[in-house]
């Protein structure tokens, strides 16, 4: 037996071609949030500058804030291991292990959910929050079981928001001086109005063009449809993502709230397409909602996992206190991933059978319950018409 | 199920290595190392060291399931039992044999008056004394396939070969065409089968080339091509795509058997010349060789000798350093020493340097695994049954279908052992039953 080679059948692997290991995966998801970072600097930072309202060096500031987000996370991850792992307290067995953490990801995708005018130390609790709290105690890379950037972020919109608004909160310093945008965000204004109309939801941005291209207010990377796109495309091609967890997400969306649009009394295409477009939808649905770690891995799970994440953020958009429902389906949809895995498995291993019979027809009914809930919810507050009028009369 | 479509991925297949130099025949080794054992059966030896033997004369017993002589290879003395390294990864016993280049022949090799009149018990007690076995690499008692009680129709022949590196079925069907054919007709005579299939890969053009012309004496017997994606040589994704039905456990199920090409002409010689397993094709490939090739070789000769005849190891490889893949190196076994022989399992010898050791990043959890597996199981839910030592969760999850095709481990950017967990679970769910 000693003369056995160490490794095992098969000899030939992917992981031994550098450019389509783990590490060049993640290489390709940090091109693919390219388009988004360089679009965050051009609507906050160059667009503002050349309309004459900050000075040259605060025109650098989003980039400079994005990178603080990236850089603090690694280097808390970094002392985590120098404090943790006593044997290896060396600048090379410490670069090792970051090299194989991909610590950078989560702090510029968290950097990329908050508002340009956060204060740095709020984005370094939220990187804190992030990299040690939601990644490192739960194991490290590949452990965790909740999107650590998401943590981060929800650890601060939960704690800190009043903070983020005090400082400047999601509009740049041009949107500041636009009078129509009423200070609110176009999902804000749609939580508290609790009113679908064109003219009051999307004729103060302008139209949805506007919502394609990004100039809305909103988060430095979320508003950017359009390089959200470009970015989804890259990681699709170079088959980083699963091309169809996004469109499943985002699709469900869609026709929810053209139905719920529909039951309020307006059909029309343009309020599903400026649910789609506004709040952190897409960012989510390309960057988070396909983050490996923390989403299933078969892929029937991740189709109901996406179908869920829709019905979710929908429900939440329209019932909860928030006016974003994204992050919060997120991380609920995270504890689940490990029974949907599970469950998913058996079916797609051996297709419709007794025992797992009974857990698909549970999982498709608790998808209904939330489907059918969210739209007779949202329609008791959007003025439901007569059409599901008989709920409203003691069912619910 | 929709989510249920064949499945497979295409992988580089590296096959031009080895076609670049012609088939060749090497009958005369000095000495040969019978092995004795088959698959994981252990031989009964009959010959004493000192004994003069005949090429064809049986020098081995194969006991219990699967009972049949074995044969040796070449004519001359037997020498001593001596420890070689073997196809499965342990050193076995084997028979030394020093060649005395008579190539006296055992009496019972000799030409078969009149091969079309013989019934199907015949032909199958041809198989049995003759030795055959599957020579795609699983090494299965050929005859037991047709000792089956049900009905058979169809009888394919496997030359699909979707083993990175290999190409001797390739080569040898271009060489030796019309002996497949016979073989299949025999074949499909034992069995009683009305149809005979030949499965080849699409882009194989030669092998339609050389068949088609001849097809005509054969009405019964058709070709298909089959796809270029990694697992197609899997005896289920053939019969599917033959026949369009699946079966559960043995293609017998629904009237199917399964031959390689290989086993197809050695049953030729064996129906027509009496002449048993003695030799079989072997491909000596790899990027550690200098020229790749194929050979045709008695069983029993050693790897060492057919390497020097491809002109020995490429300028610096360090042969020390150095991976011996046995059978492919997708599914086959790696040793680290090539002081290997031929067995009748061995159908290649793929020489590659041994990859640096690096670390790698832990699961990220991608699901590719899953995507690939062509039996639609998820690998990294059986592995974490299996760190859980579950068993009724690993059977739930039907790890019992994996067929070791090691996909999972080849697609994982991670470099994870997943196949060998998913192995591994199999084994534990095997104990537990």
């Amino acid at each position: 037996m000693a003369r056995f080679a160490g490794g095992k059948a098969p000899y030939l692997r992917i992981a031994d071609d550098p450019s389509k290991s783990t590490n060049a995966l993640m290489r390709d998801f940090l091109i693919g949030m390219f388009p988004v970072i360089l679009f965050a600097w051009y609507k906050n930072g160059i667009q503002v500058y050349l309309e004459g309202n900050i000075a040259f060096l605060e025109m650098l500031y989003p980039l400079f804030f994005i990178l603080i987000g990236g850089l603090s996370s690694m280097l808390m991850e970094g002392i985590f291991f120098y404090i943790t792992d006593k044997e290896n307290r060396n600048v090379k067995g410490i670069m090792m292990k970051l090299k194989n953490s991909f610590a950078l990801i989560p702090g510029i995708i968290l950097a990329l959910l908050l508002p340009l005018y956060t204060p740095i130390w709020v984005l370094l609790f939220g990187a804190f929050m992030a990299t040690i709290v939601g990644k490192m105690l739960f194991g490290g890379f590949g452990h965790n079981i909740f999107n650590p950037a998401l943590l981060g972020y929800l650890a601060v919109g939960f704690t800190l928001s009043g903070v983020i608004a005090s400082a400047g909160g999601v509009f740049n310093q041009s949107e500041v001086l636009v009078d129509a945008y009423a200070g609110a965000t176009p999902l804000g204004t749609l939580a508290s109005s609790k009113q679908i109309s064109y003219a009051a939801l999307v004729a103060p941005y302008g139209s949805l063009w506007n919502f394609f291209l990004g100039t809305i207010p909103g988060a430095l990377g979320e508003t950017g449809s359009l390089a959200i796109i470009i970015g989804y495309l890259w990681l699709s091609i170079r088959k980083v993502i699963k091309w169809s967890t996004p469109l499943i997400y985002v699709g469900t969306v869609f026709i929810l709230s053209w139905l719920i649009g529909a039951f309020a009394g307006d059909g029309g295409l343009w309020f599903p397409t400026y649910s789609i477009l506004s709040g952190g939808l897409l960012f989510g649905a390309v960057f988070m909602a396909t983050e490996p770690v923390t989403t299933p891995r078969n892929p029937l799970g991740k189709i109901i996992f996406a179908l869920f994440l829709g019905a979710l953020t929908v429900l939440f958009r329209f019932i909860g206190n928030f006016p974003e429902g994204v992050g919060t389906s997120l991380i609920v949809m995270n504890i689940f991933t490990m029974p949907i895995d599970s469950i998913s498995a058996q079916i797609r291993a051996g297709g419709i059978r007794k025992q797992s019979l009974l857990k698909g027809i549970m999982i498709v009914l608790i998808l209904v319950a939330i489907i059918v809930y969210s739209l007779i919810k949202s329609g008791t507050i959007y003025s439901l018409s007569a059409l599901l009028g008989w709920f409203k009369l003691g069912v619910m | 199920m929709i989510l249920q479509k064949a499945k497979g991925i295409h992988i580089e297949g590296m096959k031009e290595l080895s076609k670049k130099m012609p088939f060749r025949e090497y009958l005369d080794p000095k000495t040969v190392y019978i092995p004795l054992v088959q698959q994981t059966t252990p031989l009964k030896r009959i010959v004493e060291p000192g004994e003069i033997v005949a090429l064809g004369q049986v020098v081995a017993l194969r006991e219990g399931f699967g009972e049949m002589p074995v044969h040796a290879s070449i004519s001359g003395k037997v020498t001593s039992i001596k420890k070689v390294w073997h196809a499965s990864g342990r050193m076995v016993e084997a028979i030394e044999i020093e060649n005395d280049n008579q190539n006296r022949l055992d009496p019972s090799i000799k030409p078969e008056v009149d091969p079309d009149s013989l019934t199907r018990e015949q032909l199958v007690e041809k198989m049995k004394q003759a030795g055959l076995v599957g020579l795609g690499g699983a090494g299965f008692p050929t005859y037991r396939k047709y000792c089956t009680k049900c009905p058979i129709d169809t009888v394919i022949i496997n030359a699909v070969e979707c083993e990175p590196y290999l190409t001797c079925d390739c080569q040898l069907i271009d060489q030796h065409a019309e002996k497949m054919l016979k073989g299949l007709k025999y074949f499909m005579k034992a069995a009683g089968a009305a149809n005979g299939f030949i499965a080849y890969k699409e882009y194989n053009k030669n092998i339609k080339a050389a068949l088609e012309q001849m097809l005509d004496k054969y009405p019964t017997i058709k070709l298909r091509p089959i796809k270029d994606i990694y697992p197609s040589g899997w005896e289920k994704y053939i019969v599917e795509q033959v026949t369009k039905k699946t079966y559960n456990k043995l293609p017998s199920e629904i009237g199917v058997i399964v031959n390689n090409s290989a086993t197809a002409m050695v049953f030729a010689d064996a129906v027509e010349h009496n002449i048993p397993l003695v030799a079989r094709v072997i491909t000596i490939s790899g990027e550690g060789i200098k020229s790749p090739q194929n050979f045709y070789v008695p069983i029993g000769t050693k790897v060492q000798e057919l390497v020097e005849m491809c002109g020995g190891y490429q300028d610096g490889l360090d042969p020390k350093n150095a991976w011996y893949i046995a059978g492919g190196p997708m599914t086959g076994k790696a040793i680290l020493i090539d002081e290997l022989v031929v067995s009748d399992t061995l159908n290649a010898v793929v020489v590659i340097p041994t990859p640096p050791e690096t670390i790698h990043p832990e699961c990220l959890g991608c699901g590719r695994c899953a995507d690939v597996c062509p039996v639609y199981l998820t690998p990294t839910e059986i592995k974490r049954a299996f760190d859980r030592k579950d068993q009724k969760a690993i059977g739930e999850l039907f790890a019992d279908k994996c067929m070791a095709c090691g996909l999972c481990s080849y697609v994982c950017p991670s470099h994870i052992e997943i196949a060998d967990y998913v192995a591994r679970a199999k084994d534990l769910l095997k104990k537990g039953a």
